[in-house]
């Protein structure tokens, strides 16, 4: 038998040539595709390994700190920033420019790279900077060229609380540098912390003038080391100094405070719980500064207030050593007179509200009535307040008597509001014992150390008029010391914040111990329970995470290896249909074997052996057409598909595992197909066979007025199976969402549905094709057109083939096209705008624009512009942009102000539980690049080292396409360090843009504000998409070809086997060219048939399940669609001429 | 392969071509039937040479004037038998519906109850007589057959001849025969025998 097979190899080598040649196009574009995958994952890796070097782990802080804390021997200290790089010679401006203070250890990470030069130029005042290629692209500068390099100003107190700077010159620090070196953007100059594969601007100063610079000495905010072992909390021992904390010894107390003002949530609940379970006694307190204290029309200006444990302690020791019984009397009388006014207004209002009906005028009285029950249930509950001996004096008021104090409160935008609170004078103490203690007092910056009232520098505006003579004595004579103090939780409720709510906290002594050994044991204890990532400290796997991020978001071997589907899928039929056509034209052959005797399982495993050596063959062959197919696609990827990918990073990388995937696969597909060819033989009678007839299903036609009881049971069975697929897909159609239930929803209902009904139109296209051809009506008239249609039914199988392979492209083709988004994105908003150092004043109120340097008439036409800011939790790219896979999502904090719109709304907290918010993401975005189920909670970490849960709502094509949401509320409660706005929406009218967008870029260009188009934003998202869409569409037409490749090579085959029938006709006085024109219209009526199916199930099918048509690409589906009946046309008429060539009516006399 | 023939046939008479394998008999037939072009010599019908008319020209007189029946039927199985018949008339429109002669051939083929029916359920012998059926269909002056019963049984054989001598009685047309078969010679009115490329009468 292999010696036949050897000899029938060489006999029939024209088919097993091309047999082989599509064998090896399948292993090519499959192995292929797995390389293409290969590629984008290895170019990811050595972009990870070019961008990280040598550094293997890393610390990073959200403040700074002496990188001697952390306790490891091979460590590179840094500073990390991203800030905006300003070229004066070219008026060019880089944003998002990370700005890197390094040493010269920071190189030895990249072993390829020298150190550049980072030295101060010669002659010149400022020091040296050395910028990446990428950024000296941005800006057209060279070396010699000063820049100036603006960042975020590092401050120890938040800029959003009362006392943080915000003002643009003292939160930005701006330095001029001269560039020393530029190089290349690759290793450190591609050096990044985010994984993407976009190229970074990268800037490099020297550590100490950064340090310098921002005001911070020997500190940095990140440490990064080479050693394969992770940085853990062992490895950094915390320090009081180190969490921002100052502790101050007295004789018999010792006050912590925070560098930050106010004491971090985390910090002061950790030290109360220690103090607790010590019996440390304890006084918190929680010191503002009162805009006013005012009474009997009387006013002091600018005082601090204490609030603290009024009732027990020193104080209310302090308050009953002073407060006379007459006081006590006097205070309490004012109560019980305000208590029988207000019982009395209270019993009126009720009684009035009870009258009330429900009509909309009574039921805005009742509203109106309610109001006033709690304004005067506040009256009732009005808190107490104590005030030193100077301020009552001042004020003229004694106890029992209102008070008014108006502060300061930083509102939605960081605007300032003035609040004002009411009291009754409990008590005046004098000013000694805790009245006098300065201590509890942390230092005000800008306030604390001034000689005057008037020199004072806060970042809040203050009226310096207020200021009297008699003010500045007391500052003169009792510094900050409060003149007033209110309980602990008034203050907390008037004074509470994200940042904290309490200023000081004293400790006394623990029993049977001394102020040290106290301090030493609370120190001890404390630091024991607060966890580095608590505070800010991040514990990075640079090179783990990156090398795992470097898998991709996209898996492209399957992306490609699936839109190279149809390529393998028509070459599998092609192959089918080409080895059929092999079987069919050694019928004789077959049937001589039978007739002598051979079983049929021996000439099936003739022809698999023969299938298999020449598919083997073949698949060799289609190892190196992978790697061509490969190398086109990543030359695709890198120009025509560049969307896709957004930066020709590629390169290639071949895995021998895909190329073995790649054959294996290819081979099983080409065996499967030559195996259902070969099963088919058993089906033809011996008969048949000999007398060479050909097409099986022809035959099985021919066969059919034999029909035995079998068939017929066969031919029920049949019916049966396919009244059951019939039911099922009805089912389905009709209970999908039950299906998606069952199969989870990866399977999302409209896709059932237009699955479902695509096929059935499919199916039920064929079948009335495949009735038509087996159509045994007599028609009325006999014309030309009939005779040349009906001549499609001569091989039905192979007909019905060309029209399924035809169809099921065109339907794909149309299907994927109809996505296609060829008009531009629609929008509301004018521009999406993104600032590389956060903005803290409203770009939508006239103080808040004035703030931040707009002109008058600049603040005027931007008041025809509506603004929406977001905050921003740095993070990575979720969108299809971002080619890695990201592990920590960007998050955008929503501003109330959007909140009442869809889908915002369920942003909104419903329920103040902790450690869950509602977030909004884009469904693709969750689906595709992150990988997670809608349906779940999506788990990230808060500040805090915490888990967060946010429970998702999804949109669709939105802007938000690269980002989660969450309210600005949950925002600022779970990442409350995070300070001002950096991502902004912005509502603009169309004739005020381009005016509008100059203003915005050059007034808020040391921010590094930059605007995109929102249009262009959605275009760049759909970019991808539709990038996506005409890479499958490229392939899928590629596959087209080859399929109406197949099918050209098997009409040309019916052709030559028909010639007889053919001559017949010339005889007849057909002319060559009349047969020439019929077979011409026969092959493209299989053509106009299957892509007729095609179509209408592609347009159908999405028309149904999605109610409508969006915006369909007419233009592009249009032009595809006619290339393939073009090539098809092409194909058929090269296959009639070349059969036609030779002269037909020798066929008659051959015979 | 022909060499020195000179032959002429009066319309109405039959005429039977006999001879070995490789003698010539079909490509004499061809050359009458104008299929194939003498190299050297003249064809002439009713007094026309249809060689020198253009392809349009000749393949439009070889419909009207030229019916054939080949040994393999060479019918078209995705058509019914009334549409097998047909097809000559689509050669060339002639602005009349051909299906009545049609249905009449087939009656007169004896085919009138399977005019519906596809080629492949019918017998041998009946698919032939489909086959002269078609060679009638436009009412040619010269009905040339290769071998119409070359695939045939003796009775079938028969049956066939016998349809084909009927149909030249009444039809009254040119019949010319080439055929394996001595049996049948003797029917036809002339004989030609065909010996290494010349012709004998007898």
């Amino acid at each position: 038998m292999p010696r036949f097979s050897w000899n029938s190899l060489k006999h029939f080598w024209q088919i097993h040539l091309t047999v082989a040649l599509c064998t090896a196009v399948a292993t090519g574009v499959l192995a292929g595709a797995l390389i293409v995958g290969d590629s984008v994952r290895g170019s990811l890796r050595d972009l990870t390994t070019e961008r990280l070097g040598a550094i293997q782990h890393a610390l990073l802080a959200d403040h700074f700190f002496q990188p001697e804390l952390l306790q490891r021997q091979n460590k590179v200290p840094a500073i990390l920033l991203n800030g905006t790089v300003v070229a004066p010679q070219t008026q060019t401006r880089a944003s998002k420019v990370n700005i890197l203070g390094v040493t010269d250890d920071f190189f030895t990470f990249w072993q390829e790279d020298t150190a550049p030069n980072l030295n101060k130029p010669a002659g010149q005042p400022f020091n040296a900077i050395v910028i990446n290629e990428a950024l000296q692209n941005e800006l057209s500068v060279q070396v010699g060229d000063t820049l100036l390099v603006n960042m975020s100003q590092a401050a120890d107190i938040h800029p959003e609380f009362l006392l943080g700077e915000r003002d643009a010159a003292d939160a930005i620090q701006s330095l001029r540098l001269v560039i020393s070196d530029i190089i290349p953007t690759e290793n450190v100059g591609r050096f990044s912390l985010q994984a993407h594969q976009s190229l970074p601007f990268n800037a490099f100063i020297t550590l100490p003038v950064l340090q310098k610079a921002l005001g911070q000495a020997d500190k940095v905010n990140a440490v990064f080391t080479a050693d394969t072992d992770p940085i853990s909390a062992a490895d950094l021992p915390l320090t009081v100094e180190a969490l921002g904390l100052r502790i101050k010894t007295h004789e018999h107390h010792f006050d912590i405070q925070s560098q930050q003002y106010l004491l971090k949530p985390i910090l002061s609940e950790t030290a109360l719980t220690v103090a607790a379970e010590n019996r440390i006694p304890t006084l918190p307190t929680l010191t503002y500064l009162a805009n006013t204290i005012s009474a009997n029309d009387k006013v002091i200006p600018y005082s601090t207030i204490v609030a603290l444990p009024t009732d027990e302690g020193d104080f209310a020791k302090l308050l009953n050593m002073h407060t006379t019984e007459a006081q006590q009397l006097a205070y309490q009388q004012a109560r019980e007179q305000k208590k029988e006014q207000v019982e009395l207004e209270k019993d009126k209002l009720i009684k009035e509200k009870r009258k009330l009906r429900s009509t909309k005028k009574d039921r805005e009285q009742a509203e109106k009535i309610i109001r006033d029950l709690k304004l005067l249930h506040e009256i009732l509950h009005r808190p107490e307040i104590i005030l030193n001996m100077w301020a009552a004096e001042d004020l003229g008021v004694k106890v029992g008597d209102e008070i008014i104090i108006t502060y300061y409160s930083v509102g939605a935008e960081e605007a300032y509001i003035t609040e004002t609170a009411l009291f009754r004078l409990k008590g005046i103490l004098p000013i000694e014992g805790i009245a006098a203690d300065r201590d509890v007092i942390p230092e005000f910056p800008g306030i604390h150390d001034s000689n005057d009232m008037s020199d004072w520098e806060s970042p809040f505006p203050i009226d310096y008029t207020l200021v009297r003579d008699k003010d500045e004595t007391y500052w003169d004579e009792y510094g900050a010391t409060p003149k007033a103090f209110i309980p602990l939780n008034i203050g907390k409720r008037l004074w509470k914040n994200r940042f904290g709510d309490l200023t000081t906290i004293r400790f006394g002594i623990m029993p049977d111990s001394d102020i040290q050994a106290t301090r030493t044991h609370f120190e001890s204890e404390f630091l024991k329970k607060i966890q580095p990532e608590q505070i800010g400290f991040q514990f990075l796997s640079l090179q783990a995470d990156g090398l795992q991020a470097a898998t991709g978001a996209t898996d492209f071997g399957m992306l490609f290896g699936s839109l190279s589907g149809f390529i393998i899928i028509a070459v599998a039929l092609l192959i089918a249909m080409l080895f059929r056509l092999g079987v069919e034209q050694r019928s004789r052959e077959i049937g001589i074997l039978q007739a002598v005797g051979y079983p049929l399982v021996k000439i099936r495993r003739r022809f698999l052996y023969e299938g298999t050596a020449v598919a083997g063959i073949g698949s060799l062959l289609g190892c190196l057409l992978a790697v061509g197919y490969a190398k086109l696609m990543i030359f695709g990827l890198q120009t025509w598909w560049l969307p896709a990918i957004g930066t020709p990073f590629m390169e290639l990388h071949v895995d021998p595992t895909s190329l073995v995937s790649g054959v294996l696969i290819s081979l099983a597909i080409v065996m499967i197909s030559i195996r259902i060819t070969v099963q088919q033989l058993g089906e033809t009678s011996t008969t048949a066979l000999l007398a060479g007839e050909t097409d099986f299903a022809e035959i099985t036609l021919t066969q059919q007025t034999k029909q035995t009881e079998f068939s017929t049971r066969m031919s029920i069975l049949k019916k049966i199976v396919i009244t059951l697929v019939v039911v099922i897909i009805t089912f389905f159609l009709f209970f999908d969402e039950w299906f998606s239930d069952i199969f989870g929803p990866w399977v999302e209902a409209p896709i059932i549905d237009f699955l479902l009904l695509t096929l059935t139109i499919i199916g039920i296209g064929w079948d009335a094709f495949g009735r038509w051809l087996k159509s045994q009506r007599v028609p009325r008239r006999f014309n030309r057109l009939r005779f040349a249609l009906k001549n499609a039914a001569r091989q039905p199988g192979r007909s019905t083939t060309c029209v399924k392979t035809i169809s099921l492209a065109c339907c794909i083709i149309v299907a994927v096209g109809v996505n296609r988004h060829d008009a531009p994105p629609e929008t509301e908003y004018a521009f999406v705008a993104e600032s590389a150092l956060p903005l803290h004043h409203s770009l939508n109120t006239p103080d808040g624009k004035f703030e931040l340097g707009f002109s008058e008439e600049a603040s005027e036409l931007l008041s025809e512009s509506e603004i929406f800011p977001f905050r921003v939790l740095p993070g990575e790219d979720v969108s299809c942009l971002n080619l890695y896979q990201p592990q920590k999502p960007q998050i955008l904090g929503a501003p109330d102000t959007m909140l009442e719109e869809f889908p915002w709304y369920k942003l909104k907290p419903v329920q103040p539980e902790g450690g869950k918010a509602s977030a909004v993401g884009d469904a693709k975005s969750l689906r595709w690049i992150l990988h997670h189920n809608p349906d779940d909670d999506f788990l990230i970490q808060d500040e805090f080292g915490k888990p967060l849960r946010l429970e998702l709502e999804t949109i669709e094509n939105s802007l938000f396409q690269s980002q989660l949401i969450i309210s600005e509320s949950n925002f600022t409660k779970y990442f409350p360090s995070q300070s001002g706005y950096q991502f902004f929406l912005i509502k603009t009218p169309p004739t005020l843009r381009e005016e509008t967008a100059q203003v915005l870029e050059k007034t808020l260009g040391d921010y590094g504000f930059d605007l995109t188009s929102a249009s262009d934003r959605l275009a760049s998202y759909r970019a991808v998409e539709n990038t996506y869409i005409s890479t499958f569409q490229s392939l899928g037409g590629l596959g087209v070809l080859l399929g109406t490749f197949g099918l050209a090579l098997i009409f040309f085959r019916n052709i030559i086997e028909r010639r007889g029938e053919l001559a017949t006709l010339r005889a007849f006085g057909f002319r060559r060219q009349l047969l020439s024109r019929m077979l011409f219209l026969e092959s493209c009526f299989l053509l106009v048939v299957g892509m007729c199916i095609g179509i209408a199930a592609g347009l159908v099918a999405p028309i149904v399940s999605q109610g409508h048509l969006p915006s369909f690409p007419w233009r592009s589906l249009t032009i595809t669609l006619l290339f393939i009946f073009g090539f098809g046309i092409i194909a058929n008429a090269i296959a009639v001429g070349v059969a036609l060539r030779s002269p037909l009516l020798s066929t008659l006399k051959s015979e | 392969m022909l060499r020195n023939i000179s032959l002429s046939f009066t319309g109405g008479t039959s005429v039977v071509i006999t001879g070995p394998s490789g003698s010539g008999k079909s490509t004499l037939l061809h050359i009458i039937g104008t299929l194939e072009e003498p190299s050297n010599g003249i064809v002439e019908i009713n007094n026309i040479n249809p060689f020198t008319l253009s392809e349009p020209e000749l393949a439009a007189y070889r419909n009207s004037v030229i019916g054939f029946v080949f040994q393999e039927h060479h019918l078209l199985p995705q058509y019914s038998v009334l549409e097998n018949v047909l097809i000559p008339t689509l050669a060339f429109k002639r602005g009349t519906d051909a299906t009545e002669r049609a249905v009449q051939v087939l009656k007169r083929v004896g085919l009138t109850d399977r005019q519906s029916h596809r080629p492949a359920e019918l017998s041998g012998g009946e698919r032939q007589r489909v086959a002269i059926a078609r060679a009638l269909i436009n009412q040619p002056d010269i009905l040339l057959c290769d071998e119409p019963t070359g695939n045939l049984d003796i009775a079938t054989t028969d049956t066939v001849a016998n349809l084909l001598f009927e149909l030249h009685r009444v039809e009254k047309t040119l019949l010319i025969v080439v055929t394996h078969n001595l049996s049948l010679t003797s029917r036809f009115d002339r004989h030609l025998k065909l010996i290494d490329g010349t012709c004998l009468e007898s």
